[in-house]
């Protein structure tokens, strides 16, 4: 059986890197061989889980203390190194190899642009799952909001281009076709004789290496839209989560993918939004005011938003706000939230954690 | 300390409030009478539903006297570009906007970057006799960090591809407006908490290398410190004794989340207040004031900050 692809989505500081840790930390706990590729190119999944990470895969230690059968494998995209790597392993002419690490353009996508971030993932993701064929889960920790989305698009505008006629023409000089050679003529305006002859060179030179690289794009398209693939759209208590969340819903629907469910995070437990409601502000002076309408505004907002949730996906899971993920026993309050996560999403095949720090909105 | 720039970037980590403080920023400075256009790269502009209108597009939609937001789209762009400013339009229709160069518009990195960029230096110069569009200031919601700062590195991703033709027109347009202070600045946006603060140790001087000239100032939103910061502990545990045992957890739990704010800000201030050019500035947490707490009510309630922060010698 391939790994399930669970791929977490929302808009930035929602809580996608710590819950993708927690995520993947608790279908280890519970035997699985998991994968955690954190996207974003601000690394921030090393302060969620305490480690320094790299390009390759590191095992995160379980912080349970008889640990089951069940690994976790963590890394972090490392955009230049990946995509120097898979350049020079398809090429085998050391002369061809300089030539395009020297391209100009090459060097600019290598370097400087995040956006080449979003390409660089799937075909990573294909590239692990091919590597390691024992992994139950697939844990992917997207970059913010509609960056998020860009991973599930640009792979498909990228393999429509290189089967395009337009690289072609461009890779061989001289060619015949009139309309070619108005379209060529136009661009060179653009950015110059020089610059079209660096990008024809760059489509040559990446043409060996790009076979397997699209081979590889073609296969995580196919495992993005797999059935079993769980997108979570992950939101927090914001005044901004609903029209958000609907965005990104929007965006998927666009590449032919919904939500499997909304993970509501950080809600006050019912009771606390019960006597919050009831609470009497005039008692209250200076900080204690400052603190009740706070939470008393806090509570409102988290009524609209789980209420917006419910609209978005089939399952709703409200996870409680906790403390101590950036102390000392983080990897442990992790799995425990985690834990929560899992049984949440999945009830039957999860044995619920000892605590009740999830509210579940019933299956609509 | 520098005069504040035609042009100032918003960045900041993702759900900092980047927004939000851009809207402030850019309603504080209309209504000083500079006329101010926000120009937002979201996949819907989020700005002019909160003044009680549809999201704005490409051309800047009016939303509060002298205030205007706009949101960048890449195809409108490259229309206004090739139609409206190169009067080109038979040559956007056969060659930009043909299937085949399509195709490498919509899969190539960075061309989205290049126009954003691009466009912003159209709007701070020929969109006036151009398009009738006069701002005196724009203020960019830029997008999440990685994104947000790779915009600052357009200007030199451009001049390194040494392309002649339009490309070499426009770098040199791009390069210089990146370079001059009095055109573009940038100002960062954080929470004082973990991954927040990480994220905004690492912006700071990343920004201070593409521009040459450090950050403007370092915003952080949310800030309880006025608040919360002289209480003492016993006063905050006193109030969580108001609760039940079944909500109190829930309740002692958000009060440690707040208390950790003060810690984060406190260290924020000591690590970044000399990194930038006016100093880290606290926007206070709008959920502690006495309600509504609508979007727009937290926009006019950070409006008074950004005058005092103007207006600092």
């Amino acid at each position: 059986m391939s790994a399930r692809l669970h791929v977490l989505l929302g808009d930035g500081g929602v809580g996608k890197t710590t819950l993708a840790a927690a995520y993947a930390l608790a279908l280890a706990a519970r035997g699985g061989r998991v994968a955690l590729l954190g996207i974003d190119p601000s690394h921030r999944l090393q302060s969620a889980l305490g480690l320094s990470l790299a390009d390759g895969t590191a095992r995160v230690a379980s912080p349970e203390p008889s640990p089951p059968d069940g690994e976790l494998h963590a890394a972090l995209l490392m955009p230049e190194a990946t995509l120097r790597r898979w350049a020079t392993e398809g090429i085998a002419d050391a002369g061809e190899r300089e030539r395009l690490l020297h391209n100009r353009l090459f060097a600019v996508l290598a370097d400087r642009l995040a956006a080449t971030t979003d390409v660089i993932a799937a075909v990573r993701i294909a590239e692990w799952l091919e590597s390691d064929p024992s992994l139950t889960d697939f844990v992917v920790d997207t970059a913010p909001g509609r960056n998020g989305i860009e991973f599930l698009r640009r792979p498909t505008a990228l393999v429509d281009l290189m089967h395009g006629r337009l690289l072609g023409w461009l890779r061989r000089a001289g060619e015949p076709s009139p309309v070619a050679r108005r379209i060529l003529r136009g661009l060179s305006h653009i950015g110059g004789i020089q610059m079209l002859a660096e990008l024809g060179e760059l489509a040559g030179a990446v043409q060996r290496p790009f076979r397997r690289v699209a081979d590889r794009l073609e296969r995580a398209q196919a495992a993005l839209h797999d059935p079993a693939t769980e997108i979570l759209l992950v939101t927090a208590v914001r005044e901004d989560a609903v029209a958000s969340s609907h965005a990104l819903r929007a965006a998927l629907a666009d590449a032919g993918m919904a939500p499997s469910a909304v993970v509501v995070n950080r809600v006050l437990p019912a009771a606390a939004c019960d006597e919050i409601a009831r609470m009497d502000e005039t008692s209250c002076d200076g900080a204690a005011a400052a603190l009740a309408r706070y939470l008393r505004a806090y509570a409102a907002i988290e009524a609209r938003v789980e209420a917006g949730a419910r609209v978005l996906a089939p399952g709703v899971v409200a996870l409680a706000a906790t403390t101590g993920l950036d102390g000392d026993s983080r990897l442990a309050r992790l799995a425990e939230l985690g834990a929560h996560l899992c049984h949440a999403l999945d009830p039957q095949a999860v044995r619920p954690p000892a605590s009740a720090a999830t509210r579940e909105t019933p299956h609509v | 300390m520098r005069p504040l720039p035609r042009v100032v970037f918003v960045l900041g980590k993702g759900g900092v409030g980047r927004s939000t403080v851009a809207a402030a920023l850019a309603s504080e400075l209309a209504r000083r009478g500079e006329r101010t256009c926000i120009f937002g790269w979201t996949v819907t502009d989020p700005i002019a539903p909160w003044f009680g209108l549809p999201p704005a597009d490409l051309m800047p939609r009016a939303i509060a006297p002298r205030l205007h937001v706009a949101n960048y789209r890449l195809d409108a762009t490259l229309e206004l570009y090739f139609v409206e400013h190169l009067h080109l339009p038979r040559f956007y229709r056969r060659v930009i906007d043909g299937v085949h160069v399509r195709k490498l518009i919509q899969a190539a990195p960075g061309i989205a970057e290049v126009f954003f960029v691009g466009h912003l230096w159209w709007l701070t110069t020929l969109a006036a006799k151009e398009a009738d569009l006069h701002f005196d200031r724009i203020v960019v919601d830029a997008p999440a960090t990685g994104h947000g700062a790779s915009l600052l590195d357009m200007a030199s991703v451009l001049a390194s591809l040494r392309g002649t033709g339009l490309v070499g027109v426009e770098t040199e347009r791009v390069v210089g407006m990146m370079a001059d202070p009095s055109w573009t600045g940038a100002v960062v946006v954080t929470l004082a908490e973990e991954l927040s603060a990480e994220e905004t140790a690492e912006l700071v001087p990343r920004v201070t290398s593409r521009l040459k000239r450090p950050p403007l100032g370092v915003f952080v939103n949310r800030s309880v410190a006025r608040a919360l910061g002289d209480a003492p502990e016993a006063s905050l545990a006193a109030f969580a004794e108001r609760f039940s045992l079944a909500a109190r957890e829930g309740v002692e739990t958000v009060i440690t989340e707040l208390r950790s704010r003060v810690v984060f800000e406190r260290a924020l201030r000591e690590a970044l207040g000399p990194a930038t050019d006016r100093g880290v500035t606290s926007l206070d947490e709008q959920l502690m004031a006495p309600g509504p707490h609508e979007p727009i009510d937290v926009v006019r309630g950070l409006r008074d900050a950004f005058g005092a922060w103007l207006e600092a010698p």
